[in-house]
């Protein structure tokens, strides 16, 4: 820094257009998306774990395509050949991979612009409450979606790839489509309820060990609750909710697994409550913050 | 022409508190100081600009409606907090690149801008580091570079000076202070610090119980109080002599040292009594000047108290 003295490259005043204020969210979705790529621990390795995890699924789904498994029944007790239900099966792992980036990301996020005082930053401009929230959610989206979505989607057209003739195409079409349902309804789970933790408190770490202790902690306890009292307890677990929601989806049963007593109907419920409070809790305190981020001294 | 900031009856209510009474005031110049005490009504009052909070009556900046173009005023408006804000872990010239594209400026203009606006800062060998480590004075440096990154034609500095060195205060008044020049772009300066009013600003505000009890200029300001038949006058020695006789000829003195005194004149008596009764007295006079309120002591008064060595300047 050069003292006492002023630098300036000259200056001309800007006249060229303005982005349009409606789409200025995706400026904080690619930002979002730029720093939760930055470093390896955030993103990047749990994207490298769900890579695995496809690739062992593929391959596990090509040596044993034709095998039947008996862990895994349809509904009317017949046996399943494991290429069907691999998929069912993966959705879980997947979860647990998009519960961590949840927890290292979208936890994170609302509560790491409290801590920093970066809601001033955003509300001197011309940004909307809304547009910081469409923003944030959908750059989780996309970060959860290339673990969520497209993981089970590519085991599902590998389904499709195994099949040896046209009439087994148009049989295995459903599982892509039932893999897009999973995986999308997975992704908005792990998108916005972390979101919501991140909204309760003003400090990052914080925020991030109460989404842990709620997922990890209560989220067991819901799940031992539906088990030994009453199965749509259980609902209250998102990775349960989720498990039965693919379970049902897939119309598998796992034999010994109290979770397929959970009605599909419950599971939903109990997701789309949670994400509902989530976004409630996240509007909540950005509007909030954007009246108080700014202020002359006193 | 349109006045930088256009208040009709501006009112403000939190529940049953009135935080801002019924404001009706025309705000332009170059460097505007917006000064008040605690609960003034200024932080309201530039939320209420910034369109922010709703209110009731009128308020334009740069002839856009502050209730309903909130969006295209902060556009045209840069914000300097007081209180840090940045997103952690970037460097200086990603904040400011990703303040003006938030602004809605093509990410490569964003970029040649941030890199100007640093540069003018003085943080060009800095720029790439992370925030996080640096200095006060530096982050109050990007703090003004992402504030004027995006081109506004309006400046809200909260502070600027907070927390820095003698040194470091001179720098940043001198960018400050050159900014409508270099920059074409107004200055609302919310500040404690009224020797930096004092030093940079052409116009003030001040705000009290949430109303204007002052908006002009900085010279009229002091000038309400000080005439020109108040004057300082230093001698080159014996100050009390010439004082006694001032006092003979109908003047009031007070000897403020050796060599410098305060005359307040009679009525319709002009300086020429001064140069009179001092040559007459065969004394020198080295210096005479009509004596001024300080900014500070004009503050005061403006909010009803007094202040306590009379507020010559």
């Amino acid at each position: 820094m050069s003292a006492g003295q002023i630098h300036d490259l000259g200056y001309k005043r800007y006249v060229g257009t303005r982005r349009s204020l409606g789409s200025r969210w995706t400026v904080i979705m690619r930002h979002q998306l730029a720093t939760a790529w930055k470093t390896w621990w955030r993103y990047k390795i749990w994207l490298i774990a769900a890579l695995m995890i496809t690739a062992i699924g593929a391959g596990l789904m090509y040596i044993a395509t034709d095998k039947t498994i008996q862990i895994i029944a349809g509904m009317s007790g017949t046996q399943v050949k494991f290429a069907d239900g691999a998929l069912a099966l993966l959705v879980p792992w997947y979860c647990r991979i998009g519960a961590l980036v949840a927890m290292f990301v979208g936890s994170t996020l609302v509560a790491g612009d409290v801590q920093s005082g970066a809601f001033t930053f955003y509300f001197a401009r011309s940004m909307r409450p809304r547009d910081y929230v469409i923003g944030k959610v959908a750059a989780l989206v996309i970060l959860l979606s290339l673990i969520l979505l497209a993981g089970p989607l590519l085991l599902g057209i590998l389904r499709l790839g195994l099949c040896e003739s046209t009439e087994q195409v148009l049989e295995a079409l459903p599982i892509v489509l039932k893999a897009l349902a999973v995986g999308a309804l997975a992704t908005l789970t792990y998108a916005v309820v972390p979101l919501g933790f991140s909204a309760m408190i003003a400090n990052r770490r914080y925020a991030m060990a109460l989404w842990a202790a709620y997922y990890f902690v209560v989220g067991t306890m819901a799940a031992a609750a539906g088990l030994f009292i009453e199965p749509v307890i259980g609902a209250i677990d998102l990775s349960t909710a989720l498990e039965a929601v693919t379970l049902r989806l897939f119309e598998f049963r796992l034999i010994g697994r109290h979770v397929m007593e959970i009605p599909i109907g419950a599971a939903v419920a109990s997701i789309v409550a949670q994400s509902a409070i989530a976004i409630g809790l996240v509007a909540w305190r950005v509007r909030g913050a954007q009246h108080s981020g700014i202020g002359g001294s006193s | 022409m349109t006045a930088l900031i256009e208040l009709d009856r501006l009112v403000k209510r939190y529940g049953p508190i009135t935080a801002l009474h019924e404001i009706t005031a025309c705000i332009d110049g170059q460097i505007i100081g917006l000064l008040g005490p605690n609960g003034a009504g200024k932080s309201t009052l530039l939320k209420c600009l910034l369109g922010l909070l709703p209110f009731g009556g009128r308020a334009r900046v740069l002839g856009l409606d502050a209730r309903t173009q909130g969006g295209e005023i902060r556009d045209r408006v840069g914000y300097m907090p007081e209180q840090e804000a940045f997103l952690a872990g970037m460097t200086a010239v990603e904040l400011c690149t990703y303040a003006a594209e938030l602004s809605g400026l093509p990410r490569s203009e964003a970029m040649q801008r941030a890199h100007a606006a640093l540069y003018y800062a003085g943080l060009e060998e800095k720029r790439y580091q992370p925030i996080d480590g640096y200095s006060t004075g530096m982050k109050q440096r990007v703090k003004l570079a992402q504030a004027l990154v995006h081109d506004p034609e309006i400046l809200f500095l909260d502070e600027p000076t907070n927390g820095l060195d003698p040194r470091s205060r001179e720098e940043m008044l001198d960018l400050i202070v050159e900014l409508p020049v270099r920059r074409n772009c107004a200055i609302v300066l919310s500040t404690h610090l009224l020797p930096d009013v004092e030093r940079i600003c052409d116009q003030a505000v001040i705000m009290h119980h949430g109303a204007v009890r002052f908006a002009g200029t900085i010279d009229a300001l002091r000038g309400a109080r000080g005439r020109d038949s108040e004057l300082l006058v230093e001698v080159k020695a014996e100050a009390s002599k010439l004082g006694d006789a001032l006092t003979a000829a109908g003047a009031t003195c007070r000897v403020t040292s050796p060599v410098a005194l305060q005359v307040d004149l009679p009525a319709d008596a002009t300086s020429q009594l001064v140069f009179r009764t001092a040559r007459a007295a065969g004394l020198q006079i080295r210096e005479l000047g009509v004596r001024r309120e300080s900014v500070e002591a004009a503050f005061l008064r403006v909010l009803g108290e007094t202040p306590a060595d009379g507020g010559a300047a």
